[in-house]
């Protein structure tokens, strides 16, 4: 296995950790939180809001922007 | 702190529109003195308690030396903005969290609201076209990103803040949440920093970036990924 499929696998563990965790949370009753209900949580505050906003609004910058 | 000469705070409790218990029944708001010098530096440091400032710090470091220093500059700007703002309502209201907004009832007609709808989806749709068909890193490209990215970081922070139910999310749940998203980064991370430069691509250690590169490489993709970004903004801001 060379570096470049191990550094792709590590991302697809991450991708494949999210998919999970967000069916354990919307398909059965582990006590685990959807990624909708950890945003609510984290823009409950004004600076959480402007946080995540900012935080989409990067992901914008780093892939298109100068 | 006693004062020779009254403030506006004094102004105000002498004013006839307040009761005798120096209520406003006049006003809609109270009078807030301006801020000295000194009390906004306070200000700025409370607001540094906030770890969403740290976080775009962070942000500000690590895009400013992989050769990003536009993306850089915003992240620092918002970073200190919101600090100062932060630390600012803390002062003016310490120890009291902000008093949300009642919850949101829907009153428009199903019709308008439809055209509304509609009319954002054809916005949404031209936009990606539109800053799709320019190049990656161009100064169309950016200006329209910049520019859509301002109008909708100014929203959620003028806004006000929305009534949520108080329930407390659970412990390890979160927890796993975190450990995932934080090995994303740290993963992203060390593949940044394997490349033989930070402003030179790997491909034995390609960041998320380098992988998109073939994806948004032609018009058509870069349109699709705008289109699902700005998706995403409309969702965080309906939140």
């Amino acid at each position: 296995m060379t570096w470049h499929e191990v550094t792709i696998a590590g991302y697809l563990l991450v991708v494949g950790g999210i998919v999970v965790l967000q069916l354990l949370a919307t398909r059965t009753a582990v006590p685990v939180p959807s990624f909708g209900e950890l945003l609510s949580r984290a823009m409950r505050s004004r600076t959480g809001r402007v946080g995540v906003l900012v935080a989409w609004a990067w992901i914008g910058l780093h892939f298109f922007a100068r | 702190m006693s004062r020779a000469v009254p403030g506006p705070e004094d102004r105000h409790t002498q004013n006839r529109d307040t009761d005798s218990a120096g209520k406003a029944t006049g006003c809609a708001e109270a009078v807030v003195t301006p801020p000295r010098p000194a009390g906004r530096a306070v200000a700025a440091l409370a607001g540094l308690r906030a770890p969403v400032v740290w976080i775009l710090l962070a942000i500000a470091f690590f895009t400013s030396i992989s050769g990003k220093p536009v993306d850089g500059a915003l992240m620092l700007i918002v970073a200190v903005g919101l600090a100062w703002d932060a630390g600012r309502r803390a002062l003016r209201h310490p120890g009291a969290g902000e008093a949300p907004a009642p919850a949101r009832t829907d009153r428009t007609p199903g019709r308008r609201r439809r055209f509304a709808v509609i009319a954002l989806l054809a916005g949404a749709v031209i936009y990606a076209g539109l800053v799709g068909s320019f190049t990656r890193y161009s100064w169309p490209a950016t200006a329209g990103i910049i520019g859509l990215g301002t109008v909708v970081v100014l929203i959620g922070w003028h806004a006000p803040v929305r009534a949520r139910p108080d329930g407390r999310l659970p412990l390890a749940g979160t927890l796993a949440w975190v450990v995932v998203i934080v090995a994303g980064c740290l993963w992203e991370l060390s593949a940044l920093l394997q490349q033989p430069s930070l402003t030179a691509d790997s491909y034995a250690h390609p960041t998320l970036s380098t992988l998109t590169d073939p994806l948004l490489a032609a018009s058509p993709g870069r349109a699709a990924v705008l289109l699902a970004w700005v998706a995403f903004g409309w969702y965080l801001v309906k939140r």
